[in-house]
């Protein structure tokens, strides 16, 4: 009656194998990240977490805005600004055909915010101050975010495992936690290269999405789980054959809601505000591999040999 | 049959009530969505252990500095154990907020010590010189080095008369620590008296007669009147002076009169003159009245979001829940036909009812808030695609509709329940300790899961028993896709 079959107990060694070189490629992004990098740390922390002035602004042109090179603006900005020392620091970037302007720099006070704004204005107003989007987080604060959000990853972790392993026997339990933290890795570690090759950032939202795939994960791999138990419940003599069949008759499942997850989540990166675009990217990879893994990488471990 | 009768006009109750409530008690949006300032305050205590009761004076002393700034509806919150939110709607530039605000505004009432008279006047001394410097630094041009290097050369000698040696880079911030380190030193040529901010009952303020600069007035209790009374006499017609000291700083030192001699000064007023301009002032006023902060704070976050940027969020949010609910829509009918339908209407009342439980809690929506109810849409049709793909087994297996419909819903139930508890279980945890861009999200994603269960289990339900009393659409072929895609 399966409309999709797919041979579980043959492949389950490519399986193996496609997951471990997931795993390994995200263990060279962290690691390479950690030691090779300027930031020297697993993943390219952004402004929540280590503090810094993010100033986003549109130009109010006539027509077309006339094309500008940040490093020319940066230039200006020197000659004009009282404190120079977050100069060195900056980051300028102009988009949109010219017309948004994106600055981040080290922390700055309020006062010193305002008076980049007014310099950035000599030289490339007038500015649209209506679109005007400031954000300015204190080193101390960005350092308690961390923790918090490392806080909240691990209680709900934990939180999670608990429920499991009440709700199924040890194996169970263990082998859906264990798809849990591949997913996790691998989405860490593809924002590890992110960051090493493109300076990707990753901000609380991260750590929200990596929550939020571990409680998609965990449900995938928990209604996967419940089918193999009640079958095997009504048939215990072939133990592999019936996990494949099992494996086989939730796919359609998994394969459905991935989409209806996903189609939200697309519409969210195509027009979405940017505050979420990297958030959705995140959780639509940690959608695609959570679904792989709950459906192909959990009952494999349980094939017996 | 009836029970699901009574289910069905409970569930269109529910829906008529949702519409009732959002009509009638619109949506709170936050400051990403229509524009204006937050503000993260941090309470500062040096074992970090701010106890509740600290919190809650903060927070009194606060609120009221904020309910004297004149921002509309602007509101204060705690956040954790040591910080509080400040939403200012509509404000672009948070600096003057965060000036009154940040300040812990102790006053306090000083007189001078013995033998302290030549200290004093080579301070006040100095005080005038980095006034003076400080005023040149402002109107001056910055870009012209030479300017530049002729303040810090004066700022050295001031340094150099006073033994002190600021070790920040920046001449700006320099000529503020003089400034700051100054007033300091003359403030402790003074000793405390009983007298501070404490004994005021109000404050206000007006423009000198003389000439542009304005003064604080204060107003004492009868208590604070009669002790400022007592301090005058001690000192009237002597040499001593009379210091106001803001936060360790003093800010004006005064003589009394010889003619308050047998006195003091009676009538419970007096009035600060320290070169304030109409902003300083005010910011002072507004400090006063609220009353000194019983711990310091910092600002460490400020947000500003334009009202542009804001509508547009909105906009952009708007379409992104639509297309997703179309598209999820398209999908779900293409593929379980009727049964797609019953989903795509129980998705319409899952909308409502969120939308409508958020005006109830109320939920404030956030950017984020947006993206936990655009993403629980998915996980809403998670549940009901379990449902469906069971319902369909048992139509393959030959089971007649009513029964694969009860079936289905039934083996499908705990699966359903595992997947919306896991899920609660991370938004709860996000929400305890989240911030609050992170509690946004938890809050729509939290409820979301806790409706999308009612919905899926009972609205799909009791919508596919309805349809089903009618003969036509009793069809299995209407609830069976001919190609089975995969």
């Amino acid at each position: 009656m399966t409309s999709f079959s797919f041979n579980l107990i043959k492949n389950k060694n490519k399986i193996y194998g496609f997951s471990s070189i997931l795993i390994l490629l995200s263990l060279i992004g962290i690691l390479y990240s950690t030691f090779n990098t300027s930031f020297k740390k697993p993943i390219n922390l952004g402004m929540d977490f280590i503090g810094g002035n993010e100033l986003r602004i549109e130009r109010s042109c006539k027509e077309e805005c006339e094309n500008i090179s940040p490093d020319a603006v940066i230039e200006k900005l020197k000659t004009f600004s009282n404190n120079k020392n977050f100069i060195n620091n900056i980051k300028l970037q102009i988009q949109n055909n010219n017309s948004l302007i994106s600055i981040r720099t080290s922390y700055l006070t309020i006062e010193e915010s305002n008076d980049l704004i007014s310099n950035v204005d000599k030289i490339l107003g007038p500015l649209n101050y209506e679109s005007k989007n400031t954000r300015i987080i204190g080193p101390k604060l960005g350092k308690k975010l961390l923790t918090n959000c490392a806080t909240s990853l691990l209680v709900s972790l934990f939180a999670i495992s608990l429920y499991i392993s009440i709700r199924f026997d040890k194996k169970y339990a263990l082998f859906a936690l264990l798809a849990l933290f591949h997913d996790l890795l691998i989405v860490f570690g593809i924002f590890s290269w992110l960051g090493v090759l493109f300076s990707i950032e990753v901000n609380s939202l991260f750590a929200v999405s990596l929550l939020t795939i571990a409680g998609y994960s965990v449900n995938d791999t928990v209604v996967i789980f419940d089918r193999i138990r009640e079958n095997l419940k009504k048939n215990s003599d072939n133990y592999n054959k019936t996990i494949q069949i099992s494996v086989n008759e939730s796919f359609r499942r998994t394969f459905f809601t991935s989409i209806t997850t996903l189609i939200p989540l697309l519409t969210l990166i195509i027009f979405g505000s940017y505050s979420l675009f990297w958030f959705s990217v995140s959780l639509t990879l940690g959608i695609l591999i959570g679904s792989y893994s709950s459906i192909l990488l959990a009952p494999s471990f349980l094939i017996k040999d | 049959m009836k029970r699901r009768q009574g289910w069905l006009f409970f569930i269109i109750f529910l829906l008529t009530f949702s519409i009732y409530l959002l009509i009638n008690f619109p949506l709170q949006l936050g400051l990403d969505l229509k524009g204006g300032s937050q503000l993260t305050l941090q309470l500062v205590k040096e074992d970090g252990k701010v106890t509740k009761e600290e919190l809650e004076a903060v927070n009194a002393v606060l609120d009221k500095r904020v309910n004297n700034l004149g921002v509309a509806e602007s509101n204060l919150q705690t956040l954790g154990r040591d910080q509080l939110i400040l939403e200012l709607p509509g404000e672009q530039n948070p600096l003057s907020a965060s000036r009154i605000l940040g300040k812990t505004a102790l006053l306090e009432f000083r007189t001078q010590k013995d033998n302290t008279s030549s200290q004093l006047k080579n301070l006040q001394l100095q005080r005038l010189k980095i006034n003076d410097l400080i005023e040149q630094f402002k109107i001056g041009d910055k870009r012209n080095e030479e300017t530049s290097l002729l303040l810090i050369d004066d700022l050295t000698k001031i340094e150099n008369d006073i033994n002190y040696s600021s070790n920040n880079q920046q001449l700006f911030e320099r000529l503020f620590e003089t400034k700051k380190y100054i007033s300091n030193e003359i403030a402790n040529l003074f000793n405390k008296t009983d007298l501070s901010g404490k004994d005021l009952i109000n404050a206000g303020r007006r423009q000198e007669q003389t000439n542009n600069n304005w003064e604080v007035s204060l107003s004492f209790s009868n208590d604070g009147g009669n002790k400022f009374a007592e301090i005058t006499k001690s000192i009237a017609g002597t040499d001593k002076l009379l210091s106001i000291v803001l936060d360790g700083e003093s800010i004006s030192e005064a003589s009394v009169g010889s003619q308050f001699i047998n006195t003091g000064i009676t009538g419970g007023a007096a009035t600060i003159s320290g070169n304030f301009s109409a902003e300083n002032a005010r910011e002072l006023e507004v400090q006063l009245k609220g009353g000194s902060l019983p711990l310091p704070i910092e600002i460490v976050e400020t947000n500003t979001i334009g009202p542009l940027l804001g509508s547009k969020n909105i906009v952009r949010s708007l379409y992104a829940a639509i297309c997703g609910l179309i598209f999820v829509g398209i999908f779900m009918i293409f593929n379980y036909r009727i049964l797609g339908f019953v989903s795509v209407i129980s998705l319409i009342f899952y909308g409502f009812f969120n939308l409508a439980l958020y005006s109830l809690i109320p939920v404030t929506l956030t950017l984020p808030g947006i993206a936990g109810l655009i993403l629980s849409i998915g996980m809403a049709v998670d549940a009901n695609v379990l449902i469906f793909e069971r319902i369909r087994e048992e139509l393959i297996n030959g089971n007649t509709l009513i029964r694969s419909i009860d079936s289905g819903f039934q083996r499908a139930n705990s699966s359903i329940i595992d997947g919306h508890i896991t899920t609660f279980v991370s938004c709860f945890v996000l929400f305890l300790l989240g911030t609050n861009f992170v509690k946004g999200f938890a809050a729509t994603l939290g409820t979301g899961v806790v409706i999308s269960l009612f919905t899926s289990l009972n609205c799909s339900k009791t919508i596919l028993r309805f349809l089903t009393t009618y003969q036509s659409l009793r069809q299995k072929n209407l609830y069976l896709s001919k190609s089975n895609p995969l």
